[in-house]
């Protein structure tokens, strides 16, 4: 550092009440632009300069503890309970990733071979059925958790999907028991098509084009019968807005896709 | 050697001052202790702790988010985003040394700040807004507003000496730590003259400094 730098430290150093005056504005954030950048590098190189500094800093930061409270929407503790989950669902699968031999991650077809090799050696007990947690509406948070409890005790499920819209707030719940070949989709959204329209769920293949699973209708829960085949690999469900009584599988959807969401194998 | 010359020299000359803030404040170990046995759950994944702690602390901490951002909304996705930074790093806690309130405040105010930047980002609109509701915190002859409630030893001692200070000295030192803004920012939102801004400022930090040094 120049010799100016070294000056002005001894001068401070000389100077405590000048420091404690320094660190004080400092800490504060009023210590601005040129006199700032001197202040900061004087810290570095002088620990009298860095001590006054941190205990400056740590006395301020205490206006931190002294707000007056306030209360937040219940809704708050609902999304941040969300997060999480979804950020320990991550974890869990990177960690189930990263047990398993010779992982290729190439999309979700194999990242499905995996998690099934997975489950097989016995490396997870979870219920992996949400990969999109994030950005649920808050009331609907509970409803889903409340669901996957339920998927959870009835171990004929083994597909699992949760659709979002395009604001990726969770839509539509679907479920498939490939015993009784049934898939069940439960509405979790406010969305409602009009009277005139159907909602069309298909299968996104990786390759091919989309294949129909049926129409659905106006109920909140409704069922469809496919088979093992029809679901099994797929990676993604969709679900399009049609003219009423949905469109033929082989023309693939007409209206615009409202919801999507990868399809899951539920862990055992 | 830096404790020993600037906290060694501060605590003998006030002792009555000291007793006081021992006395007023009974409880804040207690609290501490419980709030740190929750952070060190918390960093180990325990996630009844973490609702625990929100159920203590959510009330405060919104308190001071909603203080640097001004608008509910805001204020809750700060929180919000706070308590997953939580979640994330509560094994960081104890080497931060800080007492446990302290330390939820720091990651409060900073992720409300980038909230609030964000949001300036986006649209001039709303700081303007935000100036408005900014001139209406001034009423100038409020009591002292603060709130000591699951306040650390230290933040006990600067309601102290904040309350020795002008309402008006004290709601702009606040602001200016709170908002991290510089005397111009505080001039131009508050609607005062700069070098009103630049005195207040000034003296209460000269009165702070001398009222601390009884509680080092």
């Amino acid at each position: 550092m120049p010799a100016g730098g070294g000056a002005t430290a001894m001068n401070l150093l000389k100077n405590p009440e000048r420091l404690d005056r320094l660190a004080s504005a400092y800490a504060l954030g009023t210590l601005r632009g040129g006199a700032r950048r001197r202040f900061e590098t004087l810290a570095r190189e002088q620990a009298p300069v860095r001590a006054a500094a941190l205990i400056w800093q740590s006395r301020v930061a205490s206006l931190n503890e002294l707000q007056r409270a306030d209360e937040p929407a219940p809704a708050v503790w609902t999304r941040i309970d969300n997060l999480v989950r979804a950020d320990r669902e991550q974890q869990t699968m990177a960690a189930a990733r990263a047990a398993s031999p010779a992982p290729k991650p190439t999309g979700w077809l194999r990242s499905l071979a995996l998690w099934r090799g997975a489950t097989a050696a016995g490396a997870l007990a979870t219920v992996l059925a949400v990969v999109t947690a994030v950005g649920l509406r808050d009331q609907l948070g509970s409803e889903i958790g409340a669901l996957q409890a339920q998927l959870a005790a009835q171990p004929q499920i083994e597909y699992v999907a949760v659709l979002n819209d395009a604001q990726a707030s969770a839509s539509m719940l679907v479920t498939f028991d490939p015993k009784n070949g049934r898939l069940t989709l439960q509405r979790v959204g406010g969305f409602q098509e009009a009277a005139d329209k159907s909602l069309q769920l298909w299968a996104l293949p990786p390759s091919g084009g989309p294949r129909s699973l049926g129409v659905l209708g106006q109920d909140r829960l409704l069922q469809l019968a496919a088979d093992e085949p029809d679901v099994r690999e797929v990676p993604t469900l969709a679900i399009s807005l049609e003219p009423k009584g949905g469109v033929p599988s082989e023309r693939g959807p007409t209206g615009p896709v409202l919801f999507t969401g990868a399809l899951i194998q539920k862990m055992i | 050697m830096a404790r020993l010359v600037w906290w060694g020299t501060a605590r003998a000359p006030a002792p009555e001052q000291a007793d006081t803030f021992a006395h007023n404040n009974p409880m804040s170990e207690d609290a501490d202790a419980r709030l740190m046995a929750l952070i060190d759950r918390i960093a180990l994944r325990d996630e009844a702790a973490l609702k625990a702690l929100y159920d203590l602390t959510s009330g405060k901490l919104y308190g001071l988010a909603l203080r640097v951002v001004g608008k509910n909304e805001w204020a809750e996705d700060a929180l919000q985003e706070s308590f997953l930074q939580i979640w994330r790093s509560a094994g960081d806690y104890r080497a931060s040394l800080s007492p446990p309130m302290a330390w939820l405040g720091l990651i409060v105010r900073s992720r409300a700040l980038d909230s609030l930047r964000r949001r300036q980002a986006d649209g001039t609109h709303q700081t303007h807004e935000l100036d408005e509701q900014m001139a209406e915190t001034l009423p100038g002859d409020a009591p002292n507003p603060m709130d000591v409630s699951l306040a650390s030893q230290q933040a006990w001692a600067l309601h102290q000496c904040l309350g020795k200070l002008e309402n008006q000295q004290r709601e702009v030192v606040s602001l200016a730590y709170l908002r991290d803004l510089s005397h111009s920012e505080l001039a131009t939102q508050l609607r005062l003259p700069l070098g009103t801004v630049k005195t207040w400022i000034r003296r209460g930090l000269d009165q702070l400094r001398s009222c601390m040094a009884h509680f080092a």
